[in-house]
């Protein structure tokens, strides 16, 4: 499934301009040490962060996307850094449990 | 000569604590990896330093063994990364990463002693192996990483970048 696809069967809010391309898994995680040792590429990357060591990990693990949950919103300089990378930047108002059922309801795992 | 073409990926995982410190007396700074529960602040005298606890974070470190040939490229002198916001054309960190194409980025490798006075810092094949690694996942994607050891900054002190450890963690609702 392509980012695209997922933001309109998701509701999401993308933040950012993003490069549209396959995603292939998820990881949910709030810590960076976390996200940089175990995501994996083209994953999607659940979290509630929103500071800009989170795009500098994400940016190594050549994660696909970034969905921040509970309608959290990242500043202006980490929004900058994700199009810079590429990287597509959403905001959902879902928490991270009830989002990470939506993703396997459409058969991502 | 290894010929081999390294399939890396991490092993030896340790969490813990990236640990910053500073000398009262000539305002260099040392940074430690500590997998203690709870990093140590205390202040101590050692040679013509005073050291005093600055802060710390939560951080990992690893090594990167390759699948192919069993290669470890063992990475205890690497403290910590950072994403390099420098555009000094006269640090030779900040003219690479004005050098780069469009969605590129520079990480410096941060060794443990911001002030090299021995000269050494993340060795020439910890680099090669860092680099190799994060590459691999970007193939295709249009853009690479180009990790550097932090003794190419003109000051690591004064650098503006951001390294990668856990923060924020208590501002989460």
């Amino acid at each position: 499934m392509r980012i695209s696809e997922l933001q309109e069967k998701t509701g999401l809010k993308a933040i950012n301009e993003y490069r549209d391309r396959e995603v292939e898994g998820v990881y949910i995680s709030d810590m960076v040490s976390d996200i940089i040792t175990s995501a994996k590429r083209n994953s999607i990357l659940i979290t509630l962060q929103t500071h800009k060591s989170l795009i500098a990990a994400a940016n190594l693990v050549a994660a696909a996307m970034i969905v921040i949950v509970k309608g959290r919103k990242p500043s202006d300089d980490v929004v900058e850094l994700a199009t810079r990378t590429g990287i597509g930047l959403f905001t959902s108002d879902l928490d991270t449990w009830t989002f990470a059922k939506r993703l396997t309801q459409l058969g991502l795992e | 000569m290894n010929s081999c073409r390294h399939e890396w990926f991490m092993c030896n995982l340790r969490h813990g604590f990236l640990v910053v410190e500073g000398c009262w007396e000539c305002g260099a700074r040392l940074s430690f990896f500590s997998a203690e529960p709870v990093p140590p602040i205390d202040e101590y005298r050692e040679g013509r330093h005073f050291w005093f606890y600055m802060g710390s974070f939560q951080s990992v470190k690893f090594d990167l063994e390759c699948r192919a040939c069993g290669m470890i490229a063992g990475l205890d002198d690497v403290n910590g990364l950072m994403l390099s916001d420098c555009n000094d054309p006269n640090c030779q960190v900040g003219a690479l990463v004005n050098q780069q194409s469009s969605g590129s980025l520079v990480y410096v490798a941060l060794c443990a002693d911001s002030t090299h006075p021995m000269g050494r810092c993340v060795s020439s094949g910890g680099i090669e192996a860092l680099n190799q690694y994060f590459n691999r996942n970007l193939e295709g994607l249009g853009r690479k990483v180009v990790v550097v050891p932090c003794v190419l900054c003109n000051s690591i002190d004064k650098c503006r970048g951001t390294v990668i450890v856990d923060v924020g963690l208590t501002e989460i609702e």
